[in-house]
């Protein structure tokens, strides 16, 4: 019964905003996608005919698959506001301690991979009740938390390299199905899809986008932030060991030092993928395109031909260049390009321009003195 | 213009912190239908009061009733159960999530699909929109756009929504509602102030604008140094009047 007959009316919400709040959702993976396309474009120029083959398309997606999982929870983590620099850790000492389970105590591989999910599940529990209880920040806790499961892992494995297990284990890691996709690809879809219904249709979806986006409004109205949070890093935690898993079956074998980056790979992959480091703000569509981008620049790099080492480069140019164009693409004024050099002139950037100015000219002197004064070479191996 | 006896009476408040005494000795009634704003500067214990009002802070000394019986809060959550909510001037939505969401904010609606729990989107929606429209008479012209890009009426809609579904809501204390807003946004949540009110509510409502407060009040608490320094009728006095009590009368100058 709305009260006194005046009915407020407020349909004057401006059209541009409203056409942003429609194209929002789509925003997060036009970055990943353009980055796709660029590449798609480039390898069918540079190297047509071995980059567009079906076995290859078979093992860009089986390097996928891999990080899939961690992604779907890292999107959670991540739209929490906290981050985990521990799942690298995680996924290694869970599958050495698979390994360890199946090989010297004869346990049945399926008990072994479960081991490893819920083991990681218990890691990631520790990390959340380091951030939670003892409130040490998301990044510090996860930080030293993945010294000490690192540690753990080298303590338990030593410098040895397990390999050869049953055949449950390689299916997970590079087996097919008959009339389908690869089982990894397949198990990487699937917790996608699991991701997308929990972030939707699940009390935990709904609050941790509520906790990224407003913690205190959370507190406020109810929520359990603590527990929530806590829940996002046991899904970490057990994705994790999930990849551990795959990661022992993809290569059948591994080892304390395994799967030393897959924190700033998946990290990345998410980021770039449109799920802001700011809260709130969560794409699970957008994490699927950046994994799929990092695997498909890495193939693209291989298919090249060019040196391993060059992949770490090319990794970070690709992240800062997706990043930029998200968050370009989400600014309101567009001008910026344009008057690129106008900008160049404001007192700020002329400050930085020197310095820039300043930095280059002390190492181009230090050079020149190096050379001047230089002795006879005096190789270190 | 109210019936006879309050739903709310605060007698003889006062709140210590510490040494300091936040308020002394400050009555308040709260009428179904009217609309009593609350002014002072800042300092004045405005905020205070409505604490206590609200159950966050419990009073050092003072009774409260409520429909003529003793009222004892010990924490929001107990104001809430008794039908008394406040609606903030930083307001508690989540930018990220859309109306329905945040309407239902913390109170999700669910169903079982196959023994799972899972929230219940379609049916947030429509009971969002139906509590929007009924009770606040607001329309969004599309409800699953996110909360921060709607315009700062539309959120305070949204957060109204929320107060006054959950609960039998039969107090709501808006603290600064037009603080953020522009003259058209202002005009709407006066307006919505209006509606509340013809629903029976008794609306408490903080305000540094004057013109805000003689547009929509019944009655002004003024407040000063912690003791109520006036009451009036809004009907019957000036802003001089008002003014006048805020300050403190010449001996302030």
């Amino acid at each position: 019964m709305p009260g006194n007959g005046e009915r407020m009316n407020p349909t004057t919400a401006p059209v541009a905003s409203d056409l942003k709040s429609r194209l929002d959702p789509y925003m997060a993976i036009i970055g990943p996608l353009a980055m796709i396309v660029m590449i798609l474009a480039f390898m069918a120029i540079a190297e047509p005919t071995r980059y567009f083959r079906l076995s290859n398309l078979n093992i860009i997606l089986l390097e996928a698959a891999l990080y899939l999982p961690m992604a779907m929870a890292m999107t959670f983590v991540i739209t929490q506001r906290g981050i985990d620099l521990s799942i690298g850790s995680i996924a290694a000492l869970s599958g050495i301690i698979m390994a360890f389970l199946i090989k010297q105590f004869g346990f049945p591989a399926w008990v072994g991979v479960l081991c490893a999910i819920s083991i990681g599940a218990g890691l990631g529990l520790v990390n959340g009740l380091v951030i939670t209880k003892f409130r040490v920040p998301d990044l510090i806790g996860t930080l030293a938390m993945d010294l000490v499961y690192r540690g753990f892992a080298l303590v338990l494995a030593k410098g040895l390299v397990l390999a050869r297990f049953p055949d449950l284990i390689t299916n997970i890691g590079r087996g097919r199905l008959d009339w389908f996709l690869p089982i990894p690809v397949t198990i990487g879809l699937a917790t996608m899809l699991a991701g997308y219904v929990l972030l939707r249709r699940t009390y935990f979806g709904r609050y941790s986008i509520a906790i990224g986006s407003n913690p205190e409004a959370a507190e406020m109205t109810g929520i359990a932030v603590e527990r929530h949070k806590i829940y996002a890093y046991v899904l970490m935690g057990a994705m994790a060991g999930l990849a551990g898993v795959m990661l022992t079956g993809k290569l059948n074998a591994i080892q304390a030092t395994s799967a030393p980056y897959f924190n700033l790979h998946v990290i990345a992959a998410v980021v770039v993928g449109g799920t802001s480091l700011f809260g709130g703000r969560a794409s699970l569509i957008g994490s699927f395109a950046g994994v799929l981008l990092l695997s498909m620049m890495i193939n693209a790099l291989v298919t090249l031909r060019i040196e391993f080492f060059w992949q770490s480069v090319a990794s970070g140019v690709v992240i800062i260049s997706s990043v930029t164009l998200y968050t370009w693409l989400q600014r309101k004024d567009r001008d910026g390009a344009r008057s690129l050099l106008a900008a160049a002139r404001t007192p700020e950037n002329r400050r930085l321009l020197r310095l820039s100015a300043a930095i280059a000219g002390a190492v181009a002197l230090l050079l020149t003195l190096g050379w001047l004064l230089a002795g006879a070479p005096n190789p270190s191996g | 213009m109210t019936d006879a006896r309050p739903i709310v009476t605060m007698r003889r408040i006062c709140k210590r912190f510490g040494g300091v005494a936040a308020l002394t000795d400050v009555d308040l009634d709260a009428y179904a239908g009217e609309v009593l704003a609350i002014v002072g500067d800042n300092g004045a214990g405005k905020s205070t009061l409505i604490k206590i009002l609200t159950g966050v802070y419990q009073p050092t000394s003072g009774t409260m009733e409520m429909d003529g019986r003793p009222l004892e809060m010990n924490s929001h959550s107990d104001a809430i159960a008794r039908g008394i909510d406040a609606v903030y001037q930083t307001l508690a939505l989540a930018d990220h999530l859309d109306a329905p969401a945040n309407v239902f904010l913390g109170n999700e609606l669910t169903h079982r699909i196959a023994g799972i729990t899972l929230l219940d989107n379609p049916r947030m929606r429509s009971e969002a929109e139906r509590v929007l429209y009924e009770r606040i008479g607001v329309r969004l012209p599309d409800m699953s756009a996110a909360a921060e890009s709607l315009s700062g009426g539309q959120r305070q809609a949204i957060a109204i929504a929320r107060a006054v579904y959950h609960t039998d809501l039969r107090v709501l204390v808006m603290d600064e509602p037009t603080a953020a807003l522009g003259p058209q946004e202002t005009e709407r949540t006066l307006n919505l102030i209006a509606t509340l009110k013809a629903q029976g509510l008794a609306i408490i409502l903080i305000s540094h604008s004057l013109d805000d407060v003689f547009a929509s009040s019944d009655r002004v608490l003024v407040m000063r140094r912690g003791r109520r320094a006036g009451i009036v009728n809004t009907a019957e006095s000036t802003r001089q009047d008002v003014l006048g009590l805020i300050v403190g009368g010449a001996d302030a100058w």
